[in-house]
């Protein structure tokens, strides 16, 4: 039998699709349309990473080891490079030059000849271990004003095994029955200075697949539910802050504690930053990836400066507001697409110049899906929940459109659900102390777009769940998204 | 609990289910079986039999890093009960994710990853063909197998229609050992496949940061990237990724032909004297004519390795450029690496050639299979 090796490719150039077509998700009357973009035959679309050139072309990565260039003009596909192992993250730099985050190093890739295809394969940092665990992915990277760039070292899984021969100096303090951390810097969010230092920036991630900042530059990393995770979220991340799977602790400068689960939970709990955003597992989200911020001006539709992060395991994409309470970011998430002609798999998120939002899909062994598909906002004004801000009493709904004022002064259509998760080393959590809360009075702002509840208790700690019904816009228009879960860290003072 | 008492409790419980299943077996009254849930939504048993009425004890175990049940269901009923779980939403998790449905039969609780659970029940007095399926939401499309309860010889297993496919290439008990499952071939790629190229992924007998270069005339090579050298070189096929490319299970590349060379000495540069063992620093390649130059610092001096075939088929042609030494370099080797060695400079004897400043700006090591 011969090997399924994706062989050199000699004569290579634009490498046209005969498989599908676009099939394009036209409903009308919709804010957003869904297009699938076509893709080679033979190439496995395990999508890694995406980034827009400055000239409109996408440039993608694939779990298989391939850089390929798409231009949407066209509608042609090029291979820039191959062979890289695992790559889950792509930042391009110009049309020649971009790094790539594989598993043993993040790469610059360059073509220096200017024939099309890369010839340079630079180490921009190997400056981490490889225990070759296959649940060793890195994530990454971004890169913020100043020019510093982040990666995120995953935890290997329990389910696996680790090679014989590793990279990096080996402590088997941090070895667990689930995830666990025995090579630098797993678990661990790390920095690299313009100039090449290499800073471990944060700890205590688990499979924290997704970095991006906001529009105030705040570092923004999901982590995905398991042990220590009780359920999938959103931290807001700052230089040497631990959130909360112990592992990687015994990679922090002098650290002397030994084996850090043998630390109490209680003291645990007190050392770890909590997730500005809780999504909660099964019904927000199952898995969630990239987080990316609107930054399209109102090219994408009403959500400017928002966040969209993709989601793994469902036909889904969410939206997160953030709002600074007593000095920390805390804030809500809601699904954005659902459905409506979206696969599953959604890994990678970036947004075009053109302001319409591209999604790269994977699977690798997990139920996701493949490929790459592209939201356009059709111009269509949606009616959706803006924002949801904590007020002292309760919570202000902002909606897009002016609300219908008959069903928005029911407090009936208001359900209010509050609950928390647990903090433990038990793959995640049932959602604890599970209360209805009652809506006590509700007003209408002069816009008719503000909606001001106020509810019978109001308590830090818990994730407040809220399901709209029958509510609708004054336009007619229903409400496209009903179901939103407000984290509550901090009250509002 | 640490690797030892793990290692400890398996092997009590695998004593144990051994001497309960004899001893049962000597009732005639009980058959065990084992199934664990393992990466890559998948059961490693997806079949098994029974007979009718018979008592069976079912010990599942959740090998796997996410969670996952096992429900057993009415004959062709496991659509119906994956897509009742599947509705659930909300609830599932309090439910294990098993719908209240009447087609369910037995169901095992949601394990987190690492935990073991058992089920015992009497196999139905009615012949048929019972699924069992994970419904944890997702997995149930991928993640099922099939208990027949009958006296009656069962279909061979490449014949099974009832279980998932890319299992049925090969024996159930090792799915994994032989074939590559025709279920995950690609199609090729439009371009002509000529070497050298290369390819990166986790190889055996070197670290997980391995290089593997496919050069022509059927000779391919490991080059490390944490230990900067050589490490083997084979003769024959390339790689087979299959294993790999299911992802999300523990899997390597198998090297497709005969290793013909081997590194014994570990790192076979030292610089001033033999012996000195240098820092060493990967800083990248880079492909001049699609041949893969390495570049790696030792004591921060730059190296540049480059390896082609030689013209016969029969070795590797090393060429090392040190464009800025100033210092004695040795080139180390053993005669149990299987090759005969030549360089373009000096004469390489007793596992060393010494390289002056002069002669280590470029020179070039021959590495000749050796004729058994």
């Amino acid at each position: 039998m011969r090997p399924y090796i994706p062989e050199l490719l000699i004569i290579s150039l634009s490498i046209f699709s005969g498989c599908s077509s676009d099939r394009n998700n036209h409903v009308a009357g919709t804010s957003y349309e869904i297009h699938s973009i076509s893709t080679p035959d033979w190439l496995t679309c395990e999508t890694g990473g995406i980034d827009f050139l400055p000239d409109g072309r996408l440039a993608a990565c694939f779990q298989r080891g391939e850089v390929m260039i798409y231009d949407p003009e066209t509608k042609e596909w090029t291979l820039f490079a191959q062979g890289l192992h695992d790559p889950l993250g792509i930042m391009v730099i110009n049309k020649s030059e971009f790094l790539v985050m594989q598993r043993p190093e993040l790469t610059r890739v360059k073509d220096t000849d200017g024939d099309g295809k890369a010839d340079l394969f630079e180490t921009v940092t190997d400056d981490f271990g490889q225990a070759g665990n296959y649940h060793e992915f890195n994530y990454g990277p971004v890169k913020d004003k100043s020019g510093n760039l982040f990666i995120a070292i995953s935890l290997p899984s329990e389910g696996g095994k680790i090679m014989p021969e590793t990279r990096g100096r080996m402590d088997t303090n941090g070895v667990s029955p689930i995830q666990f951390s025995v090579v630098p810097y797993q678990g661990w969010i790390l920095k690299i200075t313009p100039d090449g230092r290499q800073i471990p920036y944060a700890m205590g991630f688990r499979s924290q697949n997704g970095l991006g900042f906001d529009l105030e530059e705040n570092l923004l990393v999901t982590d995905n539910e398991g042990d220590w995770v009780g359920t999938d979220k959103l931290y807001h991340v700052q230089e040497g802050n631990f959130y909360g799977h112990p592992a990687s602790l015994i990679w922090k400068k002098d650290w002397n504690r030994g084996n850090p689960y043998k630390i109490p939970i209680s003291e645990l709990d007190s050392m770890r930053t909590k997730a500005a955003v809780l999504f909660p597992h099964g019904i927000m989200t199952k898995s969630p990836s990239q987080p990316v911020c609107d930054n399209t001006q109102g090219k994408f539709g009403p959500f400017s400066g928002q966040i969209f992060v993709g989601e793994m395991n469902s036909e889904r994409i969410i939206r997160v507001m953030l709002e600074k309470i007593d000095g920390e970011l805390q804030g809500a998430c809601i699904p954005f697409i659902d459905g409506s002609g979206l696969r599953k798999g959604n890994n990678r998120l970036a947004f075009a110049p053109d302001g319409s939002l591209w999604v790269g899909q994977t699977s690798h062994g997990w139920p996701g899906g493949e490929g790459i598909q592209r939201i356009v906002f059709t111009g269509k004004q949606p009616m959706d929940i803006y924002s949801m801000n904590l007020t002292t009493r309760g919570f202000d709904l902002t909606f897009t459109q002016p609300v219908d004022d008959f069903a928005a002064l029911n407090p009936d259509n208001y359900k209010f659900q509050r609950y928390y998760y647990q903090y433990h080393g038990k793959y995640g959590s049932p959602k604890m102390d599970v209360q209805t809360v009652a809506v006590k009075d509700i007003k209408i702002f002069p816009d008719h777009k503000k909606v001001s509840l106020t509810l019978d208790s109001l308590k830090a700690g818990y994730v407040y769940q809220l399901n709209v019904e029958n509510l609708k816009a004054a336009s007619g228009d229903s409400l496209a998204n009903s179901f939103i879960c407000y984290t509550v860290n901090k009250l509002s003072k | 609990m640490d690797i030892i008492q793990k290692r400890l409790f398996l092997l009590l419980s695998i004593l144990t289910s051994i001497l309960m299943t004899s001893a049962h077996q000597k009732q005639g009254t009980l058959t065990t079986v084992s199934i664990n849930a393992v990466g890559g939504l998948k059961y490693d048993k997806v079949r098994f039999q029974v007979k009718p009425g018979s008592k069976v004890k079912l010990i599942f175990a959740n090998k796997d890093d996410m969670p996952h049940n096992l429900v057993i269901t009415e004959p062709g009923a496991r659509i119906e009960v994956a897509n009742a779980a599947s509705g659930l939403g909300d609830n599932g998790v309090e439910l294990n994710y098993v719908p209240k449905h009447s087609k369910v039969l037995w169901s095992t609780a949601l394990l987190n990853p690492g935990e073991t659970t058992s089920l015992i029940f009497s196999a139905p007095e009615k012949e048929g063909i019972y699924p069992y399926v994970c419904t944890y939401p997702g997995h149930s499309l991928v993640m099922f197998g099939v208990m027949y309860v009958t006296n009656k010889a069962i279909p061979l297993l490449e014949n099974d229609p009832n279980i998932p496919p890319g299992n049925k290439s090969s024996d159930v008990t090792q799915q994994n050992a032989q074939h590559p499952a025709s279920h995950f071939s690609e199609p090729a790629p439009p371009y002509t496949k000529v070497p050298p190229f290369l390819y990166r992924a986790f190889i055996p007998d070197a670290s997980p940061t391995a290089i593997a270069v496919r050069l022509p005339q059927n000779i391919s090579y490991c080059w490390d990237a944490a230990t900067c050298y050589l490490r083997y070189a084979w003769e024959g096929e390339f790689l087979d990724n299959t294993e790999i490319w299911k992802g999300h299970f523990q899997a390597y590349a198998k090297v497709m032909g005969t290793v013909f060379f081997r590194n014994n000495t570990r790192f076979p540069l030292y610089v001033d004297k033999p012996g000195n063992v240098p820092t060493v620093k990967f800083k990248g390649y880079r492909l001049v004519n699609r041949y893969p130059e390495f570049h790696y610092t030792i004591n921060g001096i730059d190296v540049y390795e480059l390896l082609k075939e030689n013209k016969e088929g029969t070795g590797l042609i090393r060429t090392f450029r040190i464009p800025k030494s100033s210092r004695i370099i040795w080139f180390a080797f053993t005669d149990e690496d299987g090759v005969n060695y030549t360089s373009s400079v000096g004469n390489p004897t007793n596992g060393k050639l010494e390289l002056s400043p002069g002669e280590n700006i470029q020179f070039t090591i021959i590495m000749t299979k050796k004729r058994l």
